[in-house]
């Protein structure tokens, strides 16, 4: 998962201190049923094997996942294992339950096995020890996202041995090489090679998911249904210069160029754009509060062109990034000795596109902004075609909503696009829309996820993987 | 050495002003070489293929192998020191002290740094430890900067030695590793810092100065179009700036940043004007400079150093980058970091800014400035070792001067001798900043490409080391009396 923040968020409806009913407040746990304590073991023996890039191995968890799969009962001809030749250990699978209607389209379930690399000696337990404590459950990839890939492969086996048959096809895809930029990334690579295997009518990813008020009982405040996401590129600009002895400096420096330019860039704002679901999100949580954010959350909405609104919402940096695209110089480096004029200086500049603008139209901004013909503005990676933007339509909300007001009763259900990027943007790229279901949670502070000590609240988990079983079953029908 | 860019003398006015009608070598056909000249090239031959760079070289063995040269000519033990310090065993020197006969006058101290650039052997057309004859040149590392100077010390000795010679003044020489490697271990410092009695003098020679010939060989039908002796040289110093910031997640841009900050303080370092300034070198120079040249810097250049506020004639002046920086303190920003992911907003960011000082400006000075200049208490300056000193500029002395122009008028007649401030630097600083003031000396010459010091096949002409040797010895013999 990669940067889903929604925090500022959660702190304001609770600065609100609107949701007043407890939803779900801890009570002493329930002794587990059979099914949770079967999916406790399978859970356990994924976050026990090390899937990091450095030390793990993503084809050693699919080839236990394959195994499971087939003693209950997937054939042979239902399981297709993928893995380049180049990147051995970071294969994948893909699991197909066969749906009943021949008109309609599948639903594809999409989980990442990769996990962030963990270090034994900066954490407290043992990184790639399942350990339970205190109600929560400790280990590399608890949260991200080993909890929904063993919701995900429980769900099919469930639904196999109990003979359930959906009238959409189910399909399962777990992949490795999300938490990495540079390494396989196996979504990409079975939307580029593999597009009919996973061809579905939306998939069901990470991204999505509820929030806790941050308290010890864990109260749901919210819960969110991640409706697309802006769409990452880096761009460098760079000055060159035929550069000279540093005792006789001459007007024109590679290194003053950069600077004139990021000026300009730190100056210069995007214009602000909404879409059905940002409209969506400021809509529905403007409605929940009652301060001066929330008045200009429902005036951005009735009027884009509000300045007053627009400059009371960038005040926060979510919802300033959430309106528009971002440009942001996050590297620099220029000059080749400390006694000798800069032949080169270049920025790299990290952009957050809006969905629906193209990476040419982002390249063309910034040259217009920097304005010096003697600097060049060069995009410097590839992540692929531009994803289209996942609609937001009623035939994913209702059942979220419903099933959200059943298992969370009195907490909004908040459509939301994320400013970060999940693997989500491969899928759409090749016209698969991609949603992040509600079901889960987690608290306010991140629970560790990339970092030291994650940890998933054991309710969290039992309650999410209910919740997602009955969506997974309210979609596929 | 003071690379070729730090000083400029009159070559491109003159040699456009088309004053040089003289041919300036002394020599006229190459003449055999002389017992004395034969034997000084075996000196110089060891010294250049001693190889002496900082990665694989060894300082201290050839100041061993000079020593023992100056032994054999029967110069007692007691006249002969050689210095190391245990954390740099191959950085070592060596001086030697030849006494005078005078109660009264103070000593004479000539300085050459026996360290060289690196060279790479693949990279050159010979082997660069192997001293190379080749149509009137040597090829070599080191035969420009500056172990004809070193060789042409311990010769000058010898000879004295042999020849009974009793000067007036004592006549030192200090032969020191660590010129070309700033950070490393300098003699120089170290025996201004450690031995400063050793050292003493009233005043020292050093390399900086020199000639610069119409950019053909002297024995090939070019001529020496000037002589220089440096006066002083500005001194430098790197300084740190950097930023800092909590950073965070990149889709999340926060208003503050590291590298904005940054760019920022560099708009204001870049927009600084540090103000004109004149020793009495550089007025000289640029009084004399300017006179015969023929044009618009020219007459600039006069109006300047009559009048240094005249913002007219700076305008002018300032558009050669060489006299630009001959005026002021510059500072200029060569290196550039900041940020550690793509994907992350920078916690950091900095760059390195290079200062050429003016004489008589302290670094702290410099760095407090900078910290001014920016107005950005969130941006800081820090000053980066090596700290230099910044001695006040040596005097502009008729002492000096005039038995150097007199030895210029008769080895290079009708060339002129132009004192210049240098805007590089050489190890005179250190002896400045302990109270010796120090003199580039002219007397070898170069050609205008800069003859490949510190680049690749250094060279110097046969005929310049030659009558530098003559023109060194004799000018030695003029101050020491």
């Amino acid at each position: 998962m990669r940067s889903f923040r929604l925090g500022a968020l959660a702190a304001s409806l609770l600065a609100a201190t609107l949701m007043t009913p407890a939803a779900h407040a801890a009570d002493a746990p329930a002794p587990l049923r059979a099914d949770q304590a079967k999916f406790r073991e399978l859970y356990k023996e994924f976050v026990e094997t090390d899937t990091s890039i450095t030390t793990g191995s993503c084809t050693a968890l699919a080839d236990k996942i394959e195994g499971h799969l087939k003693a209950a009962g997937f054939a042979d001809t239902q399981i297709t294992r993928f893995a380049v030749p180049d990147h051995p250990k970071e294969g994948g699978l893909v699991v197909v339950l066969p749906g009943s209607s021949k008109t309609l389209k599948p639903i594809l379930l999409l989980g990442h096995l990769d996990v962030v690399v963990a270090k034994r000696e900066d954490w407290t337990r043992d990184p790639y020890q399942f350990i339970e404590e205190n109600g929560y459950f400790y280990g590399r990839g608890v949260a991200d996202m080993k909890a929904m890939d063993a919701i995900w492969v429980d769900m099919l086996m469930r639904f196999k041995s109990e003979g359930y048959r959906p009238k959409r096809t189910l399909k399962l895809a777990l992949t490795c090489g999300e938490e990495t930029s540079w390494a396989f990334n196996g979504v990409r690579w079975l939307a580029e090679n593999r597009r009919d295997l996973i061809d579905a009518e939306f998939a069901l990813n990470e991204g999505g998911g509820g929030r806790t008020d941050g308290s010890p009982e864990g109260k749901v405040i919210q819960q969110n249904l991640h409706v697309g996401e802006k769409v990452v590129a880096n761009f460098k600009i760079e000055a060159t210069n035929p550069g000279g002895h540093s005792s006789i400096p001459i007007r024109d420096n590679a290194i003053y160029e950069l600077s004139d330019a990021l000026v300009k860039l730190r100056d210069y704002e995007f214009p602000l754009m909404l879409n059905d679901t940002t409209r969506g999100y400021f809509a529905k949580l403007g409605a929940t509060r009652n301060d001066a954010i929330g008045k200009a959350m429902l005036a951005i909405v009735a009027n884009p062109a509000d300045k007053q609104a627009e400059a009371t919402l960038n005040t926060d940096r979510s919802f300033h990034s959430m309106l528009r695209t971002t440009c942001v110089a996050t590297l620099l480096e220029g000059g080749h000795a400390n006694n000798a004029l800069p032949q080169r200086a270049a920025a790299t500049v990290n952009c957050r596109i809006f969905p629906g603008v193209s990476f040419e139209a982002v390249q063309k901004t910034l040259t217009d902004v920097i304005a010096d013909p003697r600097m060049t503005v060069t995009k410097i990676d590839d992540r692929g075609p531009l994803p289209k933007a996942p609609p937001l339509t009623p035939q994913i909300l209702g059942p979220a909503e419903k099933l959200v007001a059943k298992y969370y009763p009195g907490v909004p259900l908040v459509p939301v696009m994320s400013t970060g990027a999940t693997d989500g943007i491969y899928l759409e790229a090749v016209g698969i829309p991609s949603y992040g279901p509600p079901g889960l949670y987690g608290d306010p502070d991140g629970n560790g996820a990339h970092g030291l000590n994650e940890r998933m609240r054991a309710k969290a988990v039992y309650t999410g993987r209910d919740f997602l079983t009955d969506l997974v079953k309210a979609y596929a029908g | 050495m003071t690379k070729r860019s730090g000083w400029r003398g009159l070559v491109a006015g003159l040699a456009l002003a088309g004053l040089l009608t003289a041919a300036g070598g002394a020599r006229a056909a190459e003449a055999p070489l002389r017992p004395d000249q034969t034997r000084f090239l075996a000196l110089f031959r060891e010294l250049i293929e001693t190889n002496t760079t900082l990665s694989a070289g060894s300082c201290t063995l050839a100041a061993e192998r000079m020593a023992a040269h100056l032994r054999a000519a029967g110069l007692p033990e007691g006249q002969i020191t050689l210095f190391s310090t245990p954390e740099h065993p191959k950085d070592g020197g060596l001086v030697a002290v030849y006494p005078g006969t005078s109660k009264t006058l103070k000593p004479l101290l000539a300085i050459a740094h026996i360290d060289v650039v690196e060279a790479k052997r693949e990279d050159w057309e010979r082997d660069p430890f192997k001293l190379v004859e080749e149509d009137g040149y040597f090829y070599g590392r080191g035969t420009g900067d500056v172990k004809s100077m070193a060789a042409m010390l311990v010769d000058t000795l010898i000879r004295f030695r042999e020849s009974g010679y009793k000067p007036a003044r004592t006549v030192k020489i200090a032969l020191t590793c660590g010129e070309e490697t700033n950070g490393a271990f300098n003699g120089a410092e170290w025996l201004a810092a450690n031995r400063r009695d050793l050292i003493d003098a009233e005043f020292a020679l050093n390399e900086g100065g020199g000639g610069t010939t119409d950019g053909r060989a002297v024995a090939a039908g070019g001529k020496v179009v000037e002589q220089t002796i440096q006066v002083g040289e500005k001194t430098f110093a790197n300084y740190r700036l950097e930023t800092r910031n909590p950073g965070g997640h990149s889709s999340v841009p926060r208003p503050d940043n590291a590298i904005y900050q940054l760019a920022h303080a560099l708009d204001r370092v870049e927009a600084h004007a540090f103000p004109v300034e004149f020793t009495d070198t550089t007025r000289a120079y640029f009084r004399a400079a300017g006179t015969a040249r023929d044009d618009a810097v020219g007459k600039a250049m006069v109006a300047l150093a009559a009048n240094p506020s005249d913002k007219a004639a700076e305008a002018v002046v300032n558009t050669d980058p060489f006299l630009h920086s001959n005026l002021r303190t510059t500072c200029v920003a060569t290196m550039l970091d900041g940020g550690h992911a793509r994907n992350a907003l920078p916690q950091r960011a900095g760059a390195n800014i290079n200062c050429r000082i003016f004489p008589g400006h302290s670094v702290e000075a410099i760095r407090g400035e900078l910290a001014a200049i920016i107005g950005d208490p969130g941006v800081t300056v820090t000053a980066l070792p090596p700290l230099r000193p910044s001695p006040p500029p040596p005097p502009l002395s008729p002492k000096v001067v005039d038995p150097a122009r007199k030895l210029v008028a008769r080895y290079f007649p009708g060339v002129p001798l132009v004192p210049v401030m240098a805007n590089g630097y050489t190890d005179s600083t250190f002896l400045g900043a302990v109270g010796i003031p120090t003199y580039g000396v002219p007397g070898m010459w170069g050609d205008p490409d800069g003859n490949g010091v510190h680049g690749l096949n250094e060279r110097i002409e046969v005929r310049s080391l030659f009558v530098g040797r003559d023109f060194l010895f004799d000018l030695i013999k003029a101050y020491a009396g």
